[in-house]
């Protein structure tokens, strides 16, 4: 297939965006570069691709297994036009600069040729030892991606191993072993590079004290992991290492080798442990049993993500997970039990108390590994001082080589949503240095038209693969044919060896054309792997791609009743049988397509809305920008410097006019928005703008929501009845604006979660641990003497913005904890600010009387914007007005109506480099639609029959999308260009008046008659 | 809406056990939209007969339709071309449905395969509530909106009987004492007062205490 | 009746069920040919008439096999077709078919081991419970 790529747009762009490491971030970073036609090379060092997540057992916060939900719309021709994928390769140098790199590539040997591969195992069961294959270890990777060619069935060889070349090559009977097979090198022109390694996690062996890894019952997170998976060494069981015993009572250890200054100890810390943990504590109780005790030891719980602080409150409140403040110091194996002791103590008692655990897990963090740190030297790309890739302090995917970007954990620690998040921005950015996507040629593959085969009779070929031995091995291929021949309405039948190989997919479309055949069914491999392989046969031979019907007789017969040929045998009877009378129901249908608009409207003016505005604008985009204020700027114009101290005012400013003065983007200020219709790809939505409100309608066919939050003013603390008691963002403005007066002050009391993780407003803000540490650290600087005490209930000083924490702490701010059922008290006499707080360490009441009151106040959603636009958009919101993603972990800036997206701290509170960054990422996936002059919808939508039609509005309220309504004519309407194609409507319906395309219910009939039809 | 129930299949299979060739009628109406007798319970029924014969042992021949509106003559004309194929047929639709089907095929056994209920209101999907006897004279406009004839057990016309608790009737914890719903609503739209107006005994002839009720509107008759 | 080998249809969502019986392949774990799968794109889909008419047909047995609660790609297709075979259930039960005969089963498309064990315990209580009282008349 790789033949079929389309020479033109190669010669119009000569480019390509080189991705390296194939972890999650990588596949989401190439998968949107191809989605919108760009050329990727997406390398990695591994045999097979999938990286960490792959091999979680289920991931926070909605415990699901969700890796399939990554991979875009994207046919299979396309992807194999736009994305090459190269595993076993590393990039060895890279010369020139951002446009016209020159990458040189070195793939080593896999002694296996992918081309001619069946995947079948059999080399792997023979020569365990010297083939692998990482199926084994985790199924995930290569079944459940909706697209399972991207990932390479990964068998390789480790040539060291092999003692008799020959005899491997005998057990090959497809001949793909390939024993001279070399090193390979190659020097490509890339045009800009994404940076997407990932990181290793920290093996605790080398810490002693918790047992250096001889401890049987101590595992590590991603161990515990493995341990619970399904595909894991216990299928799934949940027992001890030790006695393969479900335990009763299991520890987790927070901050392994994270936060420290000790030996093997990093100082950063790793962002994503206290979530994982809450998860595999939740996982544990839900799963295995109510009854198992759950621990977890920490320091501060940093559950500063979307909806996070609402997961550790179901995680102790409904979960009963046990939460102790605490950094044990080490563990004690007993030795007959093999169970494990901890020593720990209270925050508010002295004594040490000694507990026995059935099993303990190591929360530990991530690591650069060695690898990253030679490549980013062979590459010249700066590193951090913890050895991350160096990023711009405004895009944090930005690296200091021109034309090279960084996504993920390889730029800082970060879970899967936020890597999602970087790779997208990180890929528009690659982008951006091709020519823009608007002026691309189409590159949909020519096909002969269509015949029209309405009317005929079913006149149907049978195709039956063998797959080497795979099927015919089993199953006798002859007999098959025959048995099809024998079938009505069928007119040829063949055998075909390896149906998808180049010869047989010829063969079968001479056989379609010279028999006139206007259906078609392959006997061989699973549909979900080779359906539109198949289809795409179907249009060369001018028949509609929907009249092709795979019949699965490997996957789902020959490969699991290898030991029963006989049953096999008259299992594919009985498959082939509803195969063929399924197919005469099949009818030619029409991919929905809708002309796209290639506009976008951009809502929010903020530092959001702005850089997504820009972005899209220099990929030619026409862009609408929005704001209901007079002037751009939104929240961030009140900033005035970010933690690492640069000037916030001067690259607002310097966006602002970038912004103003582009040719693409128009620049609507006291502007609402009134009313929204269409569908995605053709957007029209009504604006009132200007001081006499003038109506405009603008056509778009994208949105992207950058609507911002507000700064919270909460009414706790005495905020606005003194004027010494401010927020963090007013005395930003005081350090910026009048030093002298904090030269002048000698106490300073900082109070957070001012309005935040209170039942009012139970998230947490997250960006006001670092804003305190900032704040300080600059009245530090202007006043040394200055005394500041913050009180705080955690410390969410994530990833390295640890690092300001402990700076902070050197330079004397003191930190206070208090807990929300004994919170600091403000008193106000004689014009003096007094606060009260319980000291845990003196055990009494402690109080200062400071010249200011810092309020951490955070942000809350604006909830009357959000509703508006939530109403008029038809888009959810979480139970704190903010708006809901389509999905919280793998499509955080996609909303669940295609074309719509959000951005920045619309979604949830965030820092200014991160709203940047999702801005990059909006940009990038709206790009991805905008990129086709034509929205693809599939074929399998709901269709109502008005005249059978009740109106009894089941519809209506059975689909989980809430496409269908009942029209004007008082029948159900269900827009194709919005249905899921679940069939939920077509199942409930009592008038039998909705049918799923390509599932009609006839069709479904047939295969249940066929699989029974004449054979009892 | 008039809502109707499958009658037990048991009670079916009896009606139907003597024939060998039904022809089963739904109706797109009513029992469409409360799920008792559309095409897909047509669906349902014919196969579960099937599934009863083949258990027998026997054949049966089952011809499915459903009419647009079964209650009106010309809809149930569509049968006439294939009635003499069948035995008997099974009719899906309220008790309107079924005597429009027995008045026009006299001939022809006609069994009814649902019960009809009441005359009710979807409360949310899968819920049907009563919410009108058709007593034919109402009363809704001087109770607030709801009907103290369908919908307080003892049909009261003067507040509730002392069985009233919590603004549940003494019947069941789940069903709502009507007059306190009455005596909410009146509240709520500032007309207490109402409450306090004695009615007196409600004429119960149009109901049908006077015999079978029928409309004549003689700008319509043809 | 120690002979007797049961038909056993399963509707099974194109994102979970079918992919972990394809995983069950590419394992080459072993589960009773007796099963037959027929691929839905959510079980959502599957109308108590498709159930229905499998028994019809011949089947001693049907199960619905979708994704796990909570999992599904469209929401909530899975307890929908969870209700609707309880449905199918009573009707079973009423025509004398052992309503066991028609099952629920949730899984996710990593579970391959689950999916083939799942065949297996089916097929056995099928075969526990002997043909199905209703066969089709043969002509």
């Amino acid at each position: 297939m790789q033949t079929l790529k389309n020479i033109e747009h190669d010669r119009m762009t000569g480019l390509k965006v080189l991705v390296i490491g194939g972890g999650v971030g990588g596949i989401r970073a190439a998968l949107d570069l191809a989605e919108s036609r760009r050329n990727v090379i997406l390398i990695d060092t591994s045999y097979s691709i999938g990286g960490l997540m792959t091999r979680l057992d289920r991931t926070f916060p909605t415990n699901n297994c969700d890796l399939c939900t990554v991979s875009p719309h994207l046919s299979e021709s396309s992807r194999q036009v736009y994305l090459d994928l190269k595993p076993m390769t590393r990039l060895e140098t890279l010369t020139g600069e951002a446009g016209q790199f020159k990458a040189t590539l070195v793939t080593e040997p896999r002694y296996i040729d992918m081309e001619k591969c069946t995947a079948c195992g059999e080399c792997y069961k023979q020569f365990p030892g010297a083939v692998r294959f990482t199926p084994g270890l985790d199924p995930r990777a290569p079944t459940c991606m909706r697209y399972p060619q991207a990932t390479p069935y990964a068998f390789s060889i480790d040539m060291d191993k092999v003692t008799d070349i020959k005899a491997l090559q005998k057990v090959c009977k497809a001949d793909a072993i390939l024993a001279q097979d070399q090193q390979q090198t190659a020097v490509v022109d890339v045009a800009s590079v994404v940076l997407s390694m990932g990181a290793e996690l920290f093996a605790p062996a080398v810490l002693e004290h918790f047992g250096g890894g001889r401890f049987d019952n101590v595992v590590t997170t991603l161990e515990y992991e493995r341990i619970m998976s399904a595909s894991g060494p216990f299928q799934g069981d949940l027992v001890r290492v030790s006695d393969r015993k479900r335990p009763k009572k299991v520890a987790w250890i927070q901050c392994v080798g994270s936060r420290g200054i000790n030996k093997g100890d990093v100082p950063y810390c790793s962002s994503a442990c206290c979530m994982i943990s809450l998860k595999e504590a939740m996982v544990t109780k839900e799963r295995f049993a109510e009854n198992i005790e759950t621990t977890i030891f920490y320091m501060d719980m940093r559950t500063f993500g979307k909806d996070y602080e609402l997961y550790l409150d179901r995680a102790k409140n409904d979960y009963g997970i046990r939460m102790i403040r605490s950094r044990p110091h080490s563990i004690v194996e007993e030795a007959g039990t093999k169970n494990l002791a901890i020593t720990y103590a209270l925050e508010d008692e002295t004594l040490q108390k000694t507990e026995e655990f059935d099993m303990v897990v190591l929360s530990v963090g991530f690591r650069v590994p060695g690898s990253s740190v030679d490549l980013a030297r062979r590459i010249g790309v700066d590193l951090n001082a913890h050895d991350f890739i160096r990023a711009d302090h405004f895009n944090p995917v930005v690296t200091s080589r021109p034309g090279v970007y960084v996504c993920g954990v390889a730029q800082s620690p970060k879970d899967i949503p936020e890597t999602m998040v970087q790779a997208s921005a990180a890929a528009g950015m690659a982008a951006s240095n091709l020519p823009a996507a608007v002026d691309l040629p189409e590159t949909e593959l020519d096909f002969v038209p269509e015949k029209d085969v309405s009317g005929q009779a079913p006149r149907i070929g049978v195709f039956i693969c063998d797959c080497g031995l795979e099927i015919g091995g089993v199953v006798d291929v002859g007999k098959m044919v025959e048995f099809s021949k024998a079938q009505p309405q069928v007119v040829v039948a063949k055998a075909v060896g390896y149906g998808c190989s180049s010869e047989s997919m010829l063969l079968i479309e001479e056989a379609v054309k010279g028999n006139d055949l206007n259906r078609v069914v392959i006997g061989g491999c699973s549909p979900r792997t080779h359906e539109t392989k198949f289809q795409d046969l179907l249009r060369r031979s001018g028949l509609n791609k929907y009249l092709v019907e795979i019949v699965n007789l490997r996957d789902q017969n020959t490969w699991t009743h290898m030991n029963q040929p006989k049953e096999a045998l008259d299992k594919s009877f009985h498959l082939l049988s509803a195969g063929i009378s399924g197919v005469a129901k099949n009818r030619p249908l029409m991919d929905q397509t809708l002309p796209m608009s290639r506009n976008a409207l951009v809502i929010g003016g903020g530092v959001t809305g702005m850089t997504a505005a820009l972005q899209l604008a220099d990929q030619g985009v026409k862009v609408y920008l929005v704001e209901k204020n007079s002037t751009l700027g939104g929240l961030a114009k009140s900033i005035r410097r970010t933690i690492e101290g640069e000037d916030v005012g001067l690259f607002m400013a310097r966006l602002a006019e970038q912004v103003s003065v582009h040719k693409n983007i128009m620049v609507l200020t006291d502007t609402i928005i009134v009313d929204h219709s269409g569908v995605p790809g053709r957007f029209k939505t009504g604006l009132q703008t200007g001081l006499r409100m003038n109506y405009m309608q603008v056509d778009h066919g994208v949105t992207i929501f950058a609507v911002g939050a507000l700064p919270n003013r909460p009414d706790a603390y005495g905020l606005g009845i003194h004027q010494g008691i401010v927020t963090q963002l007013e005395l930003d403005a005081v350090m910026e604006d009048h030093p002298e007066k904090i030269k002048a002050m000698s106490q300073v009391v900082m109070i957070q979660c001012a309005g935040s993780r209170e039942p009012e407003n139970p998230n947490c803000s997250r960006v006001c641990c670092q804003a305190a540490v900032k704040n300080a650290l600059r009245m530090k600087t202007l006043n040394p003497d200055l005394e500041i005490f913050i009180l705080y209930r955690d410390i969410r000083t994530y990833g390295f913005y640890e690092d300001y924490y402990r700076q902070a702490r050197n330079m004397g701010v003191h930190f206070i904890r208090f807990s929300l059922d004994n919170k600091p008290e403000v008193w106000i006499e004689n014009d003096r600010i007094s606060v009260f707080t319980e000291d845990g360490i003196l055990g009494r009441k402690i109080q200062f009387e400071p010249d200011c009151l810092a309020l951490s106040t955070g942000m809350k959603a604006d909830d009357e914007t959000t509703e508006d636009l939530a109403m008029m958009f038809h888009l959810p919101r979480t139970g704190d007005h903010f708006f809901l993603e389509d999905h919280v972990k793998l499509r955080p800036v996609d909303m669940s109506v295609r074309g719509i997206f959000i951005a920045g701290t619309a979604r949830s509170p965030k820092t200014i480099p991160e709203s940047i960054t999702e801005a990059h990422a909006a940009a990038c996936r709206a790009q991805a639609l905008l990129a086709k002059k034509e929205i693809n919808l599939g074929a399998a939508v709901a269709k109502v029959d008005g005249t059978k039609c009740a109106a009894c509005l089941i519809c209506v309220r059975a689909c989980p999308f809430s496409i269908p309504f009942i029209n004007e004519d008082g029948y159900s309407q269900i827009d194709p260009a919005q249905c899921r194609g679940c069939g939920v409507c077509a199942a409930e319906c009592p008038a039998k008046a909705i049918q799923l395309l390509a599932f009609e219910d006839d069709q479904i009939m047939a295969k249940v008659d066929g699989l029974f039809g004449g054979l009892n | 809406m008039i809502t109707a129930e499958q009658k037990p299949l048991e009670e079916i299979i009896a009606y139907i056990e003597p024939y060998d060739r039904i022809f089963l009628v739904g109706c797109n109406e009513c029992v469409t939209v409360c799920a008792a007798g559309g095409r897909k319970e047509v669906g349902l029924l014919a196969s579960a007969l099937r599934l009863n014969s083949m258990k027998q042992g026997k054949t049966i021949e089952i011809k499915e339709i459903t009419l647009e509106r079964q209650c009106d003559p010309e809809y149930v004309e569509e049968l006439a071309s294939d009635i003499n194929r069948t035995d008997a047929v099974l009719s899906m639709a309220c008790g309107c449905g079924v005597q429009t089907l027995a008045g026009r095929y006299k001939e022809m056994p006609i069994f009814p395969a649902v019960n009809t209920l009441f005359m009710g209101a979807s409360e949310s999907q899968g819920i049907w509530a009563e919410r009108c006897r058709g007593c034919g004279d109402c009363l809704l406009g001087i109770t607030g909106g709801i009907c103290p004839v369908a919908r307080c057990s003892k049909s009261l016309f003067n507040g509730p009987c002392g069985g009233t608790c919590s603004g549940k009737c003494e019947i069941s914890p789940e069903v709502d004492c009507a007059w306190c719903l009455i005596w909410e609503r009146l509240k709520a739209l500032g007309m207490e007062k109402r409450y306090e107006e004695l009615m007196e005994a409600k004429d119960w002839r149009p109901s049908g205490g006077g015999g079978p009720r029928k409309i004549v509107r003689k700008d319509l008759v043809l | 009746m120690k002979n007797f080998e049961p038909e056993i249809v399963a509707f099974c969502c194109h994102y979970c069920a079918y992919t972990a019986a394809d995983m069950a392949g590419s394992k080459r774990l072993s589960y009773p040919p007796n099963v037959k799968i027929i691929r839905v794109p959510c079980t959502g889909k599957v109308d108590a008439l498709h159930m229905m008419r499998a028994f019809e047909k011949g089947a001693d047995g049907v199960y619905v096999a979708g994704c796990l609660e909570g999992d599904c790609h469209f929401k909530n297709g899975n307890t929908r077709a969870g209700q609707r075979v309880a449905y199918v259930q009573k009707i079973l039960e009423d025509l004398g078919i052992e309503p066991q005969r028609l099952e629920m089963i949730m899984m996710s498309a990593g579970m391959g081991e689950r999916f083939a064990r799942t065949a297996f315990e089916f097929t056995e209580k099928i075969r526990e419970l002997g043909p199905c009282p209703v066969k089709p008349i043969k002509k």
